[in-house]
């Protein structure tokens, strides 16, 4: 079984594409690979490669600052997660299946988040905190950027994408399996219990996915709406960074790297478990 | 004893999607263990008067009554009816036996009678052994066995069937027609099946209601649609027909088009145009001149001749009309292109049909 | 609708209303202290466009985009060609390999990528125990450039490998049937075919890169401040609400324009020249559909 598209090309131009591609995954992945590596150096120096030590992992991991940042993250990324999946995937079925007034409003929208750049949206909710907060010290209360401030501009970007994910899947949804439930007695809740939820969980799931991972990666939003004390860890490694590359931070950048891989492989064992069930297979 | 009462009632129903008129205005009564086909060519509204039957679509107007209860606006979980949708719409995340299930569990059938009923309605459908299987583990015909036994273990008082063999191919369709007969006299339940397939619905139901442009034309068993079609349409639809213009003489005859007279029942004023529709298999061919026995005759010359194995069809041009006549099996010689020929038919073969 | 009006409420207050905000921002005043007096509307910002130090940042984040996407195009395309090209099963594991990096933290990859080139590290050390000096790449456009296409490239290969793995190769071979050469059928066939693809990679990739602040940040100098940064720096240091909200304002609609742009051209485009609902070749299999959201 070859199943290779041969397509006509001459020998040297496959070698050629063999030769290219595999430099390109060179290209992704040899940077990757040098980080990881130099963050098990023993010598304190970046360059030089001093043998094989945990000590950075264990210098990062008990300065408090760091583990206040990775605190401060998940509670974000989960927060915005499962607040984002629920508002976004209600988005999502609404648009999908009802007309309503301003119906076309929403669903323009709704793509806006994730085509605007991070800065300028940043920029925004900054803007949008700092009114809000004359508004309400007005009435009395203080508050300022938080951890709170955090949470809601990141679940404003993951609804967005919540919503794209869930409604790919909705657009593949064959509508008169819910008319089937529907004239097996099922009621509109048991419907959508028993058949919709069920059969458009993987849109769901990814979606989730999505938005854990985009409110791990945030860095631009987060930097310019976190204030003292609700530093996230990419917030935190990106003012490090401007400072200068020490060990530390190859070390917590290697963490960082392993959750996402994490994820990602997660999922798609995930995802290859299911299609072993006899449904279709959605690489993310 | 009083009047039994019908399964399906429908009265002045009419649906419209936006501006587009889906169905106008029909009324139509369906009786208690009638296997009966809605057909009609795509976008007739034959569709959308099943699914306002299953509760899918509300009518806009009308009254839709299911063994006298006014069921018009109740939605489908409220209905005694089932149906079997056209591509099955089995759930693909449940196995073959949750499926069936599916039904009896909405409405909280218990355990014994929930898995005595699923297995009498496996057994049925011939599907033992397959339970545990998912829809996309079975062929195209045990999927649709599972439809129908998903719909029938609720027991409804009325199955809906919406074009259940269309996605089966020739020789499946032939048998799962005999099959779904058999199983509508096992059950014994009204059956309502959609379909465009005019043989298909000749074959299998006891009455017909063809269906064109949202309206219902005409309501009969088998043989008075094809034998009496009171529409053009209807007459075209159904099988292959000659349809000759013709003006009525009196009640017992018409002038066809050409100044022939013929002989024809007929209800329409002396003098109103109608059409005269004529099977090509009720009609002769013989050479000019070799007398004909009874009815009526025109006189013609052979235009084109088709063998097609069973039967021959030829073309024969009458004046201004053409004719198509259908020799089955071996009558007489064979005639060739441009021989001078007459058709001829008995009285009973012509079906006036009045504009 | 009930169902959505939760998240609709949710995006008038943090992101509708934000995003008026920062117009009204934009026709505001800048104090002497640096504070916005929303008072005395001017269009003041918007003329501060104009200026020439601005413009030149404008035109070089332009140019870097432009770099970038048409970088990208060139090392993505042979690329996504090779993996849609594979047997269905090393496909299978190409992909994958692509999903890794996509789905990496980003801020991680732009600073795996100083860390290499930094002058005290171990790309530099390699060279330098080579004799071939010091390497001095960071700090300049080049190393930007290369940041962003490491940081972008994925998003780039996965509308590409889509177009190409719908690809019916039958039409290719049909062209050469007809006497094309291969230069020639994947000119006048895969290349258009697989135009919707490189289309929307190219949005995917010019959006970002022109609006991108990390990398910039972490990977320029002085000589590369980008128009993200520059905005970025009117919030904080130079407190320049209004000018920051008119360049933020700039830079949403020029990138609504591309989106629209890139929307009509694709509405347009062809789908891998397969007619919908035929049968696939044997061995070419089924489609790993690729849900390809890009930040």
């Amino acid at each position: 079984m070859s199943g290779v598209v041969e397509v006509g090309l001459g020998r040297r131009t496959r070698r050629g594409l063999a030769v290219w591609a595999w430099a390109v995954f060179a290209f992704l992945y040899v940077p990757i690979v040098v980080l990881v590596v130099f963050s098990f150096n023993a010598s304190s120096r970046v360059n030089i490669w001093g043998g094989f030590s945990f000590q950075w992992y264990g210098e990062a991991l008990r300065n408090d600052v760091i583990t206040s940042a990775i605190r401060v993250s998940l509670i974000v990324a989960l927060v915005s997660t499962v607040v984002s999946v629920v508002l976004g995937t209600a988005v999502a079925l609404a648009l999908d299946r009802y007309r309503f007034r301003g119906r076309r409003a929403l669903d323009g929208t709704v793509y806006l988040p994730i085509v605007i750049p991070d800065i300028t949206m940043a920029v925004m909710l900054l803007v949008f905190f700092a009114e809000a907060f004359k508004f309400i010290d007005s009435f009395g209360p203080r508050f300022t950027l938080g951890i709170s401030t955090v949470a809601l501009s990141h679940i404003a970007f993951n609804i967005s994408f919540v919503c794209v994910v869930v409604r790919a899947r909705l657009d593949q949804f064959d509508r008169t399996l819910e008319e089937a439930a529907r004239d097996l007695y099922a009621t509109g809740w048991q419907t959508f219990r028993r058949v919709t939820l069920p059969l458009i969980m993987p849109g769901v799931a990814a979606g989730g996915l999505l938005a854990l991972t985009l409110s791990l990666d945030d860095v631009v939003i987060s930097a310019f709406v976190s204030g003292p004390g609700s530093t996230t860890l990419p917030v935190y490694v990106f003012s490090s960074i401007r400072r200068g590359v020490t060990p530390e931070l190859n070390a917590i950048s290697t963490l960082m790297l392993t959750a996402s891989i994490a994820l990602v492989l997660g999922s798609l064992a995930l995802q290859r478990r299911r299609a072993g069930a006899g449904r279709q297979t959605q690489v993310l | 004893m009083t009047e039994p009462v019908a399964a399906v009632e429908i009265e002045g129903v009419t649906k419209r999607f936006d501006d587009v008129v889906a169905v106008d205005n029909v009324d139509l009564a369906i009786d208690d263990g009638e296997f009966f086909a809605l057909l009609g060519p795509s976008g007739c509204g034959k569709t959308t008067t099943l699914r306002m039957i299953a509760g899918l679509d509300l009518p806009t107007q009308g009254s839709l009554r299911i063994f006298g209860e006014e069921v018009g606006m109740a939605p489908p979980d409220r209905r005694p009816v089932n149906t079997v949708f056209q591509a099955y719409a089995l759930f693909p995340h449940m196995t073959v036996r949750q499926n069936i299930e599916f039904g009896l569990r909405m409405r909280r059938v218990k355990d014994p009678e929930l898995s005595q009923r699923v297995a009498e309605a496996i057994g049925m459908v011939r599907l033992a052994g397959m339970e545990e299987r998912r829809p996309d583990q079975l062929s195209g015909g045990q999927q649709q066995r599972v439809a129908l036994a998903r719909a029938l273990v609720n027991q409804p008082k009325v199955l809906l069937l919406d074009e259940p063999l269309g996605a089966l191919d020739l020789k499946l369709r032939q048998e799962m027609q005999q099959e779904l007969k058999a199983l509508q006299r096992e059950v014994g339940i009204t059956f309502v099946f959609v379909t465009h397939d005019q043989e298909e619905a000749l074959a299998m139901s006891e009455r017909i209601g063809v269906m064109s442009e949202g309206r219902l034309l005409q309501v009969g068993s088998p043989r008075e649609i094809y034998e009496r079609p009171s529409s053009r349409f209807v007459a075209d639809f159904i099988g292959r027909t000659n349809l000759i213009e013709a003006t009525v003489e009196s009640s017992g005859t018409v002038r066809l088009a050409n100044g022939v007279v013929i002989e024809a029942e007929t209800s329409a004023p002396a003098g109103s145009d109608v059409a005269v529709s004529l099977r090509p298999e009720r009609i002769r061919v013989q050479s000019r001149g070799a007398g004909v026995s009874a009815g009526a005759s025109l006189d013609g010359e052979v235009g084109d001749v088709t063998y097609l194995g069973h039967a021959v069809v030829y073309a024969v041009t009458a004046g201004p009309t053409l004719v198509e006549v259908r020799n089955e099996g071996e009558v007489g010689e064979p005639f060739a292109v441009g021989d001078e020929v007459t058709v001829s038919w008995d009285h009973g073969a012509a079906a006036v049909i009045a504009e | 609708m009930f169902l959505a009006s939760p998240g609709a409420l949710y995006l008038l207050i943090f992101f509708v209303i934000p995003l008026g905000l920062i117009t009204v921002y934009s026709f505001a005043t800048r104090t002497s202290t640096g504070r916005t007096s929303l008072s005395g509307w001017n269009v003041e910002s918007y003329e501060a466009i104009g200026d020439e130090i601005i413009l030149g940042i404008i035109g070089r984040s332009a140019w870097l985009a432009t770099l970038t996407t048409v970088l990208c195009v060139a090392v993505g395309y042979p690329f996504a060609y090779y993996i849609a090209t594979r047997p269905r099963h090393v496909r299978a594991v190409l992909l994958v390999l692509v999903m890794i990096p996509f789905w990496t933290n980003a801020l991680v990859r732009v600073f795996a990528i100083r860390f290499l080139l930094g002058s005290n590290g171990p790309a530099s050390a390699l060279s330098e125990s080579l004799g071939l000096g010091t390497f001095r790449i960071l700090f300049t456009p080049t190393a930007v450039t290369i940041g962003m296409v490491y940081s972008f490239l994925t998003f780039m290969v996965l509308p590409l490998y889509v177009a190409l793995e719908r690809m019916d190769w039958s039409l290719t071979e049909a062209a050469r049937d007809l006497y094309a050469s291969g230069a020639k059928a994947f000119w006048k066939v895969t290349l258009p075919l697989t135009r919707s693809g490189i289309v929307a990679g190219c949005v995917l990739v010019f959006v970002p890169s022109f609006g991108s602040y990390v990398v910039p940040d972490i990977l320029g100098g002085a000589k590369t401040l980008l128009i993200g940064s520059y905005i970025a720096r009117q919030f904080r240091d130079a407190r320049n609400w209004p000018l920051g909200a008119a360049l933020s304002v700039l830079l949403i609609v020029a990138m609504l324009v591309a989106v629209a742009l890139n929307q009509r051209s694709g509405s347009g485009a062809e789908d891998g020249g397969r007619p919908r609902g035929r049968k696939r070749r044997p061995g070419q299999g089924e489609a790993e559909p690729v849900t390809a959201v890009a930040s």
